[in-house]
This record gives structure tokens, sequence and C-alpha cells, in this order.
């Protein structure tokens, strides 16, 4: 009992610190890094300390001084309480979706079986959408009670595009659920061992459907209608400053780790290595002992999962820097005239082929 | 009502099924990403002077600006420290901004000697808009547009700019008075 507890505490505070504690600040220096290299250029590097500027790293802390010391203004007309609240629910789901990611298969330590995953549900996938959902009333609220148009336009935005693209969204990840029949991510995982069980091989149209859509999801380029800022300033955040800003900032970069992580999780074998199942690795550990060679396969694991997962988010930065923004009814006749149908196409061809080979 | 542009592009099934050419985007994005990053290491590492990128870093390192740069303008001094300047008052004429402030001194017909020379010569940088009329305008190859850009300052009295912080040797101006001459041809007037 005590150790169950103690247990999914520490894999708590372990994803706490990896996406709150690493991911989100770091992530604001990759952004600016990667496009400056991207872009032939230098990128921010003047932030420094005693003389050391750590290739711009201290931006991080000088971001977060700026941030919260602010002020933190909230305009004439506005509901203070929606205001005040709308960042934290576009946070807390970003967040909270992390409840069931496995970042790590099964393994015994000390004859116990330890699931690293913060709670194993029955219906995890759905869980993430239905709490990664929830986020777009943060967006919504936002804007509209921030009593400023180009927020209010930048919420209805938000709104329809979550609305156009959950629904491809959930479409493709049906064909992934009849592959692999069953809704735990954890299982989804640990089905895809054999490299050529990779949810890419088996839904390459759904893989590439459910990133565009996910990106979509996360209002980034080239899918940033509601935040365009060279059409509504800055969207429904427009009147936000100091850590209300930083929040909605922080829940976009978490929303980048998690799509990382599910795309990872459902498509690209989430923590295993090519050609090489666990039991190879496990075997190669032997001399450490049944909890020692566990362990060192877990945090094999681990280092693999969170390697996959670094490249789809450098992939998601690769994006947003190459591509041009749609034009908003670009966005709507991409969801629902091509992915839509797409994605219908997808379950269809998937049923097909599993009832012919079966 | 629906306004459609034609705007003449035909592209392939291949172009308009998007994926593919999104590919070569990112392709190419990707490949500046990486040369960078690892172009940037021997230049961190100390092993290598240039970096491969236009950036400056602009108060350590800086750029010679073009001969045709328009900076502060400043007043030409004779090799026996006057200034050149007659106090026509033509260029206080032209300036569109009217920030040059002219008050002429004259001897009284010694020869030999300079006749007409600007008791006081103020330009106030804070109006000037470096259009460089005045260095036109001038008869005398007296005033010109130097290359110095950094006159930003706290207290707006402070660029108010007299007499003689504004002259400046003429031979250090010699680059810009041979522009100066290619482009107005003065010796044609
Ligand atoms: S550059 Fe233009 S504005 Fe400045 S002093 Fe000369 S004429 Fe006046
Ligand atoms: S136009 Fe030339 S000579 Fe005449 S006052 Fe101005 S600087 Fe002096």
């Amino acid at each position: 009992m005590w150790v169950d507890l103690i247990i999914t505490l520490v894999k708590i505070l372990f994803i706490f610190t990896v996406t709150v504690g690493f991911f989100a600040p770091i992530l604001t220096w990759v952004e600016r890094k990667q496009s400056a290299l991207m872009q032939d250029r230098i990128g921010a590097n003047r932030a420094e300390i005693m003389g050391f500027t750590a290739l711009g790293l201290f931006h991080i802390i000088a971001d977060a001084v700026k941030m919260f010391t602010k002020e933190d203004f909230i305009p004439d007309g506005a509901n203070k309480f929606l205001h005040t609240i709308s960042p934290i629910l576009a946070l807390v789901p970003a967040i909270l979706t992390f409840a069931v990611v496995p970042f790590g298969g099964q393994y015994t330590l000390f004859d116990k079986e330890v699931n690293l995953v913060i709670s194993d549900l029955d219906v995890g996938l759905l869980f993430v959408f239905a709490i990664a959902s929830l986020a777009t009333y943060g967006y919504v609220i936002a804007g509209w009670s921030s009593n400023n148009n180009w927020s209010l336009l930048g919420s209805m935005r938000t709104a329809s595009q979550m609305i156009s693209y959950e629904v491809t969204m959930g479409l493709t990840i049906i064909g992934v659920l009849m592959v692999y029949e069953t809704m735990k991510l954890p299982e989804i995982g640990a089905a895809q061992e054999d490299f050529f069980r990779w949810g890419f091989f088996l839904q390459p149209l759904g893989f590439i459907m459910f990133l565009a859509a996910s990106i979509a999801e996360n209002k980034r380029i080239p899918f940033d209608a509601p935040e365009a800022e060279s059409e509504l300033v800055a969207g429904y955040f427009t009147e936000y400053s100091g850590i209300k800003f930083g929040m909605f900032f922080m829940a976009e970069f978490i929303e980048m780790v998690t799509i990382a992580a599910i795309v990872t999780i459902l498509f690209f074998g989430a923590w295993h290595i090519p050609f090489l199942t666990t039991a190879t690795l496990l075997s190669w550990f032997d001399f450490l002992g049944a909890t020692g060679s566990n362990f060192a396969v877990m945090l094999i694991h681990i280092a693999v999962f969170f390697a996959k997962v670094v490249f789809f988010i450098w992939f998601q930065m690769v994006i947003r820097w190459t591509l041009p923004r749609f034009r908003y009814d670009q966005i709507m006749k991409l969801g629902w005239k091509i992915l839509l149908p797409l994605s219908l196409a997808n379950i269809l061809v998937t049923a097909i082929v599993i009832m012919i080979l079966n | 009502m629906a306004y459609y542009v034609n705007r003449n592009i035909s592209m392939t099934w291949w172009e308009r099924s998007y994926i593919p050419e999104i590919l070569k985007g990112l392709w190419l994005t990707s490949r500046r990403f990486f040369r960078n990053l690892f172009g940037f290491l021997p230049f961190f590492l100390g092993t290598k002077k240039d970096r491969r990128i236009f950036t400056v870093y602009y108060p350590e390192e800086q750029v010679q600006y073009p001969i045709a740069y328009r900076g502060r303008p400043v007043l030409a001094q004779n090799e026996d420290g006057q200034p050149a300047c007659v106090a026509c008052g033509l260029c206080e004429i032209a300036c569109p901004a009217y920030c040059i402030h002219i008050e002429p001194g004259e001897n009284s017909g010694k020869q030999n000697q300079y006749e007409r020379w600007p008791d006081v010569f103020n330009i106030d940088y804070a109006v000037c808009i470096f259009c460089g009329n005045c260095e036109e305008a001038c008869p005398e190859e007296a005033i010109f547009m130097s290359d110095d850009c950094e006159i930003s300052m706290l207290d707006r009295k402070k660029m108010l700019y007299t007499k003689e912080q504004l002259l400046v040797p003429v031979a250090d101006l010699q680059k810009r008075i041979e522009f100066t001459r290619n482009m107005y041809a003065k010796w044609n007037y």
C-alpha cells in the first residue's frame, strides 16, 4: 500500500519535473535558437550572469523574472474572474494529460511490478482527448472575457478550429484502436515491440493526419489563425500580461510535449528500440541480477522514449518555422473537406484489411 | 460577393497533394539547421574565425557603412583649424527640419584672411532627419554627412551640437567629398 503510494508519487514528481520543470522552460530557448539556426541567425544570447551567456540559456531565467514582475493587467470592462481563471483552464489540462501517458513499460523491481504510467486507465486514449479538449474552454473564455474585439475573434477561431480538427483527430485514432485492439496507452506501446508493427507502418496515413490535426489543435503555425499576429494582434491572449501570458505560453509548450509523446506512443514504437526486444535488452544486463537488469532496461527505455519525444518536438519546431500560415478558409477546407473524408477512408481501409487478414 | 483572383498558377497533381512539397521545404530548412548547428561548433571551439552567419554582434562588432550612408551631418574643418563654411545660410534654408542655426561673423576687410565664418553653427540632431539637403545645398563643400549614427542620448538638450562639436578635419572626409562631387557634380554649376 505505502509502496504503491510512494511509487505513484515518484512517478508524478518525475513527470511534473520533466514537463513543467524541464521541457516548458527549455523549449522557449529551443524555439529561439532553433529558428535562429534555421534562418542563419545567432539567436538570443545577451542575457548573461557574470559574463557567461551559456548560449543564451539564461534567457529562461530572465524570462521568468520578467513574467513574474510585470504588471498584471486586466482591461476595463473585462470579467475579472473569467479573465483570471482562463490561463489556468488552459494550462491545467495540458499538464493533466500526462497522467495517462506511459514513459516506459513494465518492470519488476524487488519483486514488485512497476508500471511506468501514473494512472493506467482503461480509457487512457479517450481521457487524453477529453482533457485536451477541455483546454479549449480556457482559450475561448480568455478571448471572450477580455473585452477586446481581436481577442473575441481569436477565441471564435479557436473554437471552430478545435471542433473541426478534433473530429479528424478522433477518427484517426479509431484506426489505431482497431489495429491494436486496446485503448490503454501502455498496451498500445507494448504492442509495438516488433519494428514492423509500429503504428507508422500500420497506419501511415493516420500518422500524417494525426500530426496535422494535433498541430492544429495546438494552434501553432501553420494553423495559428486563432493568434495570428498579423491579423489579430495576438488573438485570444492579446489582453494578457505577466505570468498569465506566461501560462498560455507554457500551456502551448507543454501541449507540444504531449503531442510528441502521444505520437511516439501511437505511431513510433513508444519506448522500444527498433530490432531490439526487451528480452534481448534484459539478457544483456543479466550480470546485474533480476532487479538490476530490470532497472537498467527501465532507464534505457525512458531515455529512448524521451529521445523520440525530443525528436518530435524538434520536428514540430521545424514545421512551425518552415510553413506559412494557412488562411482561415483554407484551414476549414483542409479540416472538413480533406482530412475528415481521408480519415473516414482510413478507417474503412483499415477495417477491410483487418477483416481479410483474419 | 465572392471575388476570385486568378493567379495563373497551374500546379501538377504532385504539387497539389501538398505533402511532398512540405517535405521538400522541411528538408531545406532542416538542412540549414544542421549545417549551422555543426558550423557553429568550430567557431565556439575557437578553431575557426568566420561563423557563416551574417548577424553582427552590434556594439562589439561593427561594419563599415557604405560611403553613401547618411549619418549625422558634420562641418569640414580646414587645415588651419577654421571651418570651411562661409555662413552663407543656404543649408539653413535648405533644411526641411529647420534644425540648423547660423550666426555669421565677418572681418573688416583685411587681406589674405577669412572673410566670413560662422560665429555660431548649431545643428539639433534631435530634430534633424538626416536627409542630406544641407550637404547638397552647400556651395563651399563645408558640410557633409558622416557615417556616425551613434548619437542617441538620454537628454534631448545634449543633442544640440555646437560648432566646436561639429567640426571634423577635412582630411577625414575625403571619401565623402569625392562621393558628393560625383553625386552632385558641383563643378558643373
Ligand atoms: S540632414 Fe537634412 S535635416 Fe539634417 S541638418 Fe541637413 S538639411 Fe537639415
Ligand atoms: S551652405 Fe555651406 S557654407 Fe553655407 S552656411 Fe551652410 S555649411 Fe556654411
